[in-house]
């Protein structure tokens, strides 16, 4: 089972800052993700720092397997104090959760958690906790069992308050509003992913806002049990050339989403199997070669020039039109990726006459891993062959 | 008649050795021989790997042969001398 997670939100109105902040670990080894969202008390950079020392705490926290209790105590009496209310404040949800479905969270003070199944939502059991220095400050713990296909919804109090006092909406869209839209959107869309759903859920609450305006920052966190998406980009010769055959065969013979990264690769593996390539010559296709065409593999590109730039690209989030954005898109659909990295090196790629640096392959694929890996919490497996 | 093929390298070296630029063969060539001429791009040749020692990329193949240091001009050059031989 893979837990996709991701997280949108959007500003109050008028403010430069988000009051609400979203953090989140991976850990492939344990088959684990951790996340946290915290909405920081009032809003703008004050409410950015509380609610960011929180969620970095708590990740911090639960990683090591701290006991709550004790960690949210000391969170709270680390906070700055805000000047106008004589407090310190930021309110939290948590997860904790295992790919066997295995789940712990806690909440503190932020909406309760929409847990759904099969279009129902359910009404978990939790544990209430008292802080010991805090009056009014009560944790709800809960350990839940996910199974696959489940959805974990989680909000900030700007999604559930969003234009209270109007006519329509007198206490604001509330629990019960915004579970309507979730569910109206998953009878449409039941596989809709994590990332388009929260993006989604935030869009709405913004336009249920009168004029648009947000008058609490906003944010959707939801996680969902699926199938993972598995892909694989072979690149590079493979170092010994009696080889070629066998890792062409099993690149073609791969369930899920295949790449080809590299000339001289691609044309390795059109040899083996007898498969034509041709490649795409274009005008417009910016700084770097286009694609080329291989039946039964879904993108073939360029190697280093296009890998370089992808890695660039998925640093900066901001990709340009070219076979390298076309790359980053093919990376970021799939939930586990794995390359294929072959350590053949084409001397001429080393001539120092080449008017750009041109960087070992073996390193931009390390980086680029790490990226995956860090950034945008994929599952990443590297072999050097 | 058999048509030429024109083959252009766009792997990695040729690229940035000024194979970007031989991309205006796509648009170049069938405006100047009509269906004479075939142009294709190629995800790699091959050849910087071989003769490696003395790079001469970019490299167009022309048939079965193959132009170093390829240009629009050098490529249309070798076109038209292998039109009027034929």
């Amino acid at each position: 089972m893979f837990i996709d997670i991701a997280c949108s939100q959007k500003k109050k109105y008028n403010q430069n800052a988000y009051g609400d902040y979203f953090i989140s670990g991976r850990f492939p080894n344990m088959n684990r993700v951790v996340a946290v969202l915290s909405d920081g008390l009032g809003s703008g950079i004050k409410a950015n720092i509380l609610a960011c020392m929180t969620s970095t705490m708590l990740l911090k926290f639960m990683e090591n397997n701290s006991d709550i209790e004790k960690s949210c105590e000391i969170i709270m009496n680390s906070l700055p104090v805000c000047k106008v209310r004589g407090i310190s404040y930021s309110t939290f949800s948590a997860i904790d959760c295992y790919e066997n479905g295995k789940a712990k969270i806690v909440e503190e003070g932020n909406p309760d958690f929409i847990w759904i199944r099969n279009g129902e939502v359910l009404k978990p059991q939790f544990q209430t906790i008292q802080s010991k220095d805090f009056k009014n400050r009560k944790m709800k713990v809960y350990n839940i069992n996910l199974k696959k296909f489940d959805r974990i919804i989680f909000c900030s109090d700007g999604a559930t308050q969003v234009a209270m006092g109007t006519k329509e909406y007198p206490l604001g869209l509330e629990r019960d509003g915004f579970i309507k839209i979730i569910l109206n959107k998953l009878e449409q869309n039941p596989e809709i992913s994590s990332n388009e759903l929260s993006d989604y859920l935030v869009r709405q609450i913004q336009l249920i806002a009168p004029e648009r305006k947000l008058k609490d920052d906003t944010s959707v966190l939801s996680l969902y049990c699926r199938d993972p998406r598995e892909s694989l980009i072979f690149t590079g010769p493979p170092y010994h050339q009696e080889k070629d055959s066998y890792f062409a065969k099993s690149f073609m013979e791969f369930k899920g989403k295949k790449a080809i990264s590299g000339g001289t690769t691609a044309n390795i593996i059109s040899r083996e199997l007898n498969i034509p390539i041709i490649a795409e010559m274009s005008l417009n296709a910016g700084k770097l070669p286009g694609l080329s065409k291989m039946e039964g593999v879904d993108l073939v590109t360029e190697g280093i020039l296009t890998l370089t730039k992808t890695l660039e690209y998925l640093e900066s989030g901001k990709p340009e039109k070219d076979a390298a954005q076309t790359l980053m898109k093919f990376l970021l659909d799939s939930d586990i990726i794995n390359f294929i990295v072959g350590a053949q090196m084409n001397k001429a790629h080393y001539d120092p006459n080449l008017p750009i640096e041109i960087e070992i392959r073996k390193n931009i694929i390390k980086q680029i891993a790490k990226v995956l890996e860090e950034k945008y919490l994929k599952k990443v497996n590297v072999q050097f062959v | 008649m058999e048509k030429i093929s024109v083959k252009v390298c766009l792997g990695t070296t040729c690229f940035v050795m000024g194979g970007a630029n031989l991309q205006e063969l796509v648009d170049i060539i069938p405006r100047k021989y009509g269906d004479k001429v075939e142009v294709a791009g190629s995800p790699c040749l091959g050849m910087c790997s071989i003769q490696w020692n003395y790079s001469k990329a970019p490299y167009v193949k022309i048939d079965d042969d193959i132009i170093e240091e390829a240009t629009v001009e050098k490529v249309l050059e070798a076109i038209d001398t292998k039109l009027g031989s034929k």
